[in-house]
């Protein structure tokens, strides 16, 4: 039995690494592309591209475990990219500016978490309603256009190449590959982890059993929230503008990054390596249909079908159980 | 415990026939073509603000027409979604990634998109920007149009049929935009140097995007200044907007109009001469030049740094001439599907 569950699990992650290896099959194969797909410069290039869908997506993964749904991810990491460069205009050096809206992106989660836990609103309802508030939020604060800020050190985190080239990657990929340990291991490791499965799993059990379920909710928005505005920052950095309209339904993108690599929407279940090879999964995609040339509805089309048929698996999967 | 089925295959093999059946589809499209891909010189791609707009169907006829006379095979792909910046900057590094022979790009946002085209640039992948300026230097050209020129040709065509005198509104569109601003700006200093008959009752309130915020505000300076006689609209949904409002207080035709870019219903109003003159500009001489600026370039032919693709006033008299008739409805099925 023991080893079912393990061969279980590893099925689990098993099923969405497959689908990444097939994606990358499928373009290496492409002969006009063949030889410019499977390059290191190319991967570098997509995995600069899946930092900011990576960052939060980590955050939405604690979520959607705790049972919770997060819509105005986007919008929160639109307010932080445009409260960076405010910040920057206004004088502030680049590390207060940097730090501040990274904090701006977890008071917005916390305010998620404080709303669903106090009124008792489902998240869907709260998180809708911040989604508008913060995306209208920072375009009141650039003005309804974007904002240009002086160019600061800010913006080479996400530069193809490095600055100090024995960095190897460019910093924007290493925040990615760190933030991932630290929230992998919190959420396998800690009690807290723990506290967030049970959250998700069955809410009234696991207050029954002591866990203090509005606190863990509260975390866990919270968290999400600072790694929004993680993200945000990486998004100026890329555009050197602070954009109030930047990633108009990228919670989308976010939420479904966290589905194809095994999240369960009715919570409880969810991967912090599985999201990260949904995130690569769409990157990838993007970036071959791009390279081949191919038109834009295709390549939402195949995304589309894809998240459709993971979704459709988590349901298979807890029929069966 | 139950046997459990493996599901996972079936996921993937969804996929997989997924992308096999879309390989195929987009093969047998590009099958008419092939003899001229494998034979094209170079490979360019053009990459546009968005896909939608009739404006980006003519670039891409234009570019595509300039891609079968040259022989080259164009990547025509903008951002997934329309003016999405962080989109239209992963687009351009794809294509260095792609190493395409050289990139036409109209850039979202003359600062967001500067790093990609420096990357592009260093990277031996030659830049030409289309329709909206970039900031600095670091492209082979800049081919657009002159719209500062738009305005002053609107100015004088508003004059010339109010006959040099009375009192006129300028629409503004939106803040922050550059061409649109060049073009009101050409507007009122042509004005204000060249007919001291017109005076100007509003030359500071803005549109905004759509056609319905232009219609408003038009109303609203309508009931406020009844005795005006003439106005200029910058861009196409506040020359409907302005046309909608005057229509509807029964001043069309009364009130000169003279409104910049075209659509059906703008041309229909033209020949209806509710409308006294358009300016137009020529988006399919723009994706045209784009490439042919770009293949001279990868020749080694000397290129000139800005190239201007013109700007000419569509009136109800000239509209039937074919060289008007062809900018007012350019004949974009032809190159494109």
């Amino acid at each position: 039995m023991k080893k079912e569950e393990h061969l279980r699990k590893l099925g689990g992650i098993l099923g969405p690494f497959l689908g990444l290896l097939l994606v990358l099959a499928i373009f290496s194969l492409m002969p006009e592309i063949s030889g410019r797909f499977l390059r290191l410069a190319n991967f570098k290039n997509v995995a600069i591209q899946s930092v900011i869908v990576a960052l939060s997506a980590l955050g939405m993964t604690l979520i959607i475990i705790s049972g919770g749904i997060d819509l105005s991810a986007a919008s929160n990491l639109a307010l932080s990219c445009v409260l960076v460069a405010y910040f920057i205009q206004a004088g502030f050096s680049p590390w207060l500016a940097a730090l501040l809206s990274v904090l701006n992106g977890g008071l917005i989660g916390f305010l998620n978490g404080f709303l669903i836990t106090r009124l008792k609103v489902v998240p869907f309802i709260v998180t809708l309603g911040m989604m508008g508030m913060a995306r209208g939020i920072a375009k009141w604060v650039a003005h309804n256009q974007k904002i240009d800020a002086p160019i600061t050190w800010l913006n080479s985190l996400m530069a193809r190449s490095p600055r100090p080239s024995w960095l190897l990657l460019s910093p924007g990929i290493w925040l990615m590959i760190i933030m991932a340990v630290v929230v992998g291991v919190l959420l396998r490791k800690t009690v807290f982890g723990r506290h967030v499965f049970a959250v998700g799993s069955n809410e009234m059990t696991a207050r029954l059993c002591g866990v203090r379920t509005d606190r863990v909710k509260l975390a866990v928005y919270t968290i999400s929230g600072l790694l929004c505005g993680l993200a945000g920052l990486m998004e100026f950095s890329r555009l050197t503008v602070g954009d109030p309209t930047v990633a108009i339904g990228l919670e989308l993108d976010i939420i479904a990054a966290v589905v194809i690599g095994g999240g369960s929407l009715s919570g409880g279940e969810g991967k912090i390596s599985g999201t990260l090879i949904g995130v690569f999964i769409m990157a990838f995609l993007r970036n071959g249909c791009t390279m081949m040339g191919w038109p834009n509805y295709f390549q939402e089309i195949i995304i589309g079908a894809i998240i459709i048929t993971a979704v459709a698996l988590d349901r298979l999967r807890h029929g069966q159980e | 415990m139950k046997k459990r089925r493996p599901d996972f295959p079936v996921l993937w093999l969804m996929v997989f026939l997924i992308l096999v059946s879309g390989f195929y589809a987009c093969g047998s499209r590009e099958k008419a073509g092939e003899q001229k891909a494998s034979s094209a010189r170079y490979k360019v791609a053009v990459i546009p603000k968005g896909t939608t707009h009739e404006f980006w169907k003519a670039v891409q006829a234009g570019a595509l027409k300039a891609g079968q006379e040259l022989g080259v095979e164009i990547f025509w792909k903008g951002p997934q979604k329309e003016d999405d910046r962080s989109q239209q900057i992963q687009v351009v590094e794809d294509f260095i990634s792609r190493r395409v022979n050289g990139i036409v790009l109209a850039p979202l946002d003359d600062r967001a998109l500067m790093r990609p085209v420096d990357e592009s640039m260093a990277e031996g992948i030659p830049v030409v920007i289309i329709d909206s300026n970039l900031q600095g230097d670091n492209y082979i050209s800049f081919v657009a149009t002159d719209n500062y020129q738009g305005g002053v040709l609107a100015a004088r065509r508003l004059a010339e049929v109010m006959s040099g005198k009375g009192k006129i509104f300028l629409i503004r569109y939106l803040e922050g935009s550059a061409s649109t601003t060049y073009r009101e700006q050409g507007f009122l200093e042509t004005v204000t140097r060249e007919f001291p008959g017109l005076e100007i009752l509003v030359k500071d309130q803005y549109a905004g995007t759509t056609t319905e915020s232009a219609y408003q505000l038009v109303e609203n300076l309508l009931s406020r200044y009844p005795q005006v006689e003439g106005i200029f609209a910058p861009n196409e949904s506040s020359t409907f907007g302005a046309l909608r409002a005057l229509q509807d207080s029964g001043l069309a035709g009364k009130v000169k109009l003279v409104g910049f870019d075209s659509s059906e219903k703008l041309i229909q109003a033209l020949r209806q001469h509710q409308l006294h003159g358009l300016v137009l500009q020529d988006p399919m001489k723009m994706g045209y030049l784009g490439v042919k600026v770009l293949v001279d370039y990868l020749e080694g032919k000397p290129v000139e740094k800005r190239v201007d693709t013109g700007v000419v006033v569509a009136t109800p008299e000239n509209m039937d001439q074919p060289e008007i008739k062809r900018l007012l409805e350019p004949e974009v099925k032809k190159y494109v599907r």
